[in-house]
């Protein structure tokens, strides 16, 4: 008798674990836990461990509990590959996110289309992943590279109508692609070029480009360098006297809260297009923030907060569906709207891309400050993608 | 006629100019480069990261509430003591050996990398940017050039006289020149050789110290610093002649406004080569550069 109760309550225990793992929600991350983006990587674990524990405080997403399993990608798309398939494969997730660099993005979305599996990144930027390379099993919830330069230049021609603009970029093929991005969009708005100068990466001394820089004298001048090339870039300009009465304006990645303490007085003024300032001063923003940091006693950054709202995008569109069918979900997810700390976000049908609220921020007291609000249809560009 | 005043204005003039700031600061870091290669004939490849250090000192001594202009003297005379032990602890030990050159330029080159990550590790990966103890901007004859350009000039300048003095005014300066010249003969006349070698390493590592704390407001601070002038101070050194505290000068100015002028003409990307080029075509046709070794002139 007491040997046929123990085995009744291992059968319990027993059939209520496999009760469990049936029940469970599985949110695959492949997200660089190590190396150069382990910082962002921490950031996406963050923002997604964050958003599970209050669904799961909530009853999880249809009556069952999600769980987020990750693995480190290394910011390798090689490695990526390899993750995203065990993932699947043998964790057997519903749903995939976490890849930050685009060629780990443009890989995963291969694979997920292999196992008929649905996938979306938080943080590439890269416009081809709803462009020429875009995926029916892969989404973006966050703003693209063409987004942030869209909304830039959406302020900047409220500041200087017909105004004249010199570029100075990092001679490489990100910095090649932000400022012909940039000049596009600046162009398309009445904006005009007086000169443009791409200086090698890792540059020491800028000074030898003022001459044609003060010769052009241009209204506004924009920059795509980064990291210690701002530093020097704009710090140098300050000290020539070249930034009175100029309105300095960059990429997203110029100025960061790496080189801003550094670059200092000289980065007063510099304006940027972003999809998410901590800023934002809306009762949901103001929530998440203040959860955020009561969970990890640090601040939120735009890749924590996007990846938090990636699973939110999963369970509005679950639950829309009443399935987690691939396919269900799927169509779900084509233009639905939901709710995240920057606002509305709507998913495109066209090319799986997220339609949000760009601002334009202005560094103020050695802060980021909202200067303007962009909406996202003028910010979004037109659907390029022709594959599904 | 006015065009042309404009495009000196605007475009000649503060191209000059500018090289000719760049042009002191490369000067610096290949004059202490220069020497320890030509008396100690080793070729210092951490000799960028004893510039690091010495921007990092500064950093450190003006947050503690030490007036910059004390740390451009204090600074290299912490660098000169570390030099002196650097060259008794390590570079002694290998100097003797047959295979001189590759077990120095490995030595320094290790010391190179435990230093830039020795930075990381204690400073962090961010940059630092002390501001500039003068400034404003002043303008001569139209061309506008930042205060403190013209004092890095000025001071490059004395720094450059100076040192060009203690090496041929002075008996030290004879003593180190007779151990470049024939180590055993200077011995036997008495000159404490081994004291002079350690010496003479550590006059140019203070050198590429005070060079870093007089350029850290320029250039910023951070742990890759090291790798940033020591390229084109090494091909200042060759073009100039190893050893050669004249050429050094010479060199350093002229490829610094070829460099300068040259991005007016061509990408910025390709200034960097053509100044390299120069260096590869020096090697080629005159291997002992414009001028000859220390001992020689």
């Amino acid at each position: 008798m007491q040997q046929l109760k123990l085995i009744a309550a291992v059968a319990a225990v027993f059939l209520a674990g496999q009760a469990q793992a049936q029940s469970t929600i599985k949110i695959g991350v492949v997200t660089p836990l190590t190396g150069t983006y382990a910082g962002i990587g921490q950031q996406v674990k963050w923002g997604i461990d964050l958003a599970v524990k209050e669904i799961n405080d909530k009853g999880g997403i249809l009556g069952r509990k999600v769980e987020a399993i990750y693995e480190d990608e290394e910011a390798n798309p090689n490695v990526a590959v390899q993750k995203a398939e065990k993932l699947f494969q043998v964790s057997k997730v519903d749903f995939l996110t976490g890849t930050v660099n685009s060629g780990s993005t443009l890989a995963v979305g291969q694979v997920a289309e292999r196992n008929n599996r649905l996938a979306s990144t938080t943080v590439s930027y890269s416009d081809a992943i709803t462009g020429d390379k875009c995926s029916p099993n892969m989404f973006r919830v966050n703003a693209k590279a063409g987004m942030q330069s869209e909304a830039l230049a959406e302020w900047l021609v409220k500041q200087k109508p017909g105004g004249t603009v010199y570029f100075l970029g990092p001679d490489y093929e990100m910095g090649r692609s932000t400022v012909a991005a940039f000049k596009d969009a600046a162009t398309k708005r009445g904006l005009k070029t007086v000169g443009e100068t791409f200086a090698p990466l890792d540059n020491k001394d800028y000074s030898p480009y003022f001459g044609q820089i003060r010769a052009a004298k241009p209204q506004v001048f924009y920059t795509s360098v980064a990291g210690n090339d701002t530093v020097r870039l704009l710090t140098q300009m300050s000290e020539f006297g070249l930034t009175k009465g100029m309105i300095i304006v960059g990429a997203a990645g110029t100025i960061t809260a790496q080189n801003l303490a550094a670059v200092g007085k000289a980065a007063e003024g510099f304006v940027t297009g972003v999809g998410y300032t901590m800023e934002i001063d809306t009762p949901a923003n103001k929530k998440f923030v203040g959860d955020f940091k009561a969970m990890w006693k640090t601040d939120p950054d735009l890749f924590a907060v996007d990846s938090y709202g990636v699973v939110y995008f999963y369970k509005t569109a679950a639950e829309k569906a009443g399935s987690t069918d691939t396919d269900k979900v799927r169509t779900a997810m084509r233009g639905l709207e939901w709710q995240t700390p920057q606002g509305k976000k709507t998913m495109r049908a066209g090319d799986h891309q997220a339609i949000l609220d760009m601002y334009a921020v202005k560094i103020q007291g050695g802060k980021f400050k909202i200067a303007d609000k962009v909406s996202g249809a003028a910010s979004v560009g037109p659907d390029t993608c022709t594959k599904f | 006629m006015t065009e042309l005043i404009e495009s000196f204005q605007f475009v000649y003039g503060p191209q000059m100019a500018n090289g000719l700031a760049i042009g002191v600061a490369v000067v610096l870091m290949a004059l202490g480069l220069t020497i320890i290669f030509g008396l100690l004939d080793v070729i210092n490849m951490a000799h960028g990261e004893f510039y690091a250090l010495g921007a990092y000192l500064g950093l450190t001594l003006v947050a503690k509430g030490v007036s910059f202009w004390v740390c451009l003297a204090l600074v290299p005379l912490i660098m000169a003591a570390i030099g002196y032990a650097t060259e008794r602890a390590l570079i002694q030990r290998v100097f003797h050996s047959g295979d001189r050159h590759t077990l120095t330029l490995l030595l320094t080159f290790g010391l190179a990398i435990i230093a830039e990550d020795a930075f990381r590790l204690v400073y962090g990966p961010n940059p630092y940017k002390p501001d500039a103890p003068i400034s404003g901007a002043s303008e001569l004859l139209g061309v506008m050039l930042p205060n403190y350009r013209l004092f890095l000039i000025v001071a490059g300048a004395a720094i450059i006289l100076a040192v060009w003095l203690v090496v041929y005014r002075t008996s030290l300066g004879a003593m180190v020149r007779a151990s470049a010249f024939d180590r055993n003969m200077a011995s036997s006349l008495g000159v404490p050789v081994d004291k002079v070698y350690a010496g003479t390493f550590a006059f140019g590592v203070a050198l590429a110290g005070l060079s870093g704390v007089l350029l850290a407001p320029i250039y910023s601070v951070f742990p890759t610093m090291g790798k940033d002038f020591i390229l084109l101070a090494f091909s200042v050194v060759i073009v100039g002649g190893m050893g050669s505290i004249k050429g050094a000068v010479i060199a350093g100015l002229v490829l610094t406004q070829i460099q300068s002028i040259s991005s007016l003409f061509i990408s910025p990307v390709w200034s960097e080569p053509l100044v390299f080029g120069i260096m590869v075509l020096f090697l080629m046709v005159r291997p002992q550069g414009l001028a000859g070794r220390l001992g020689n002139g």
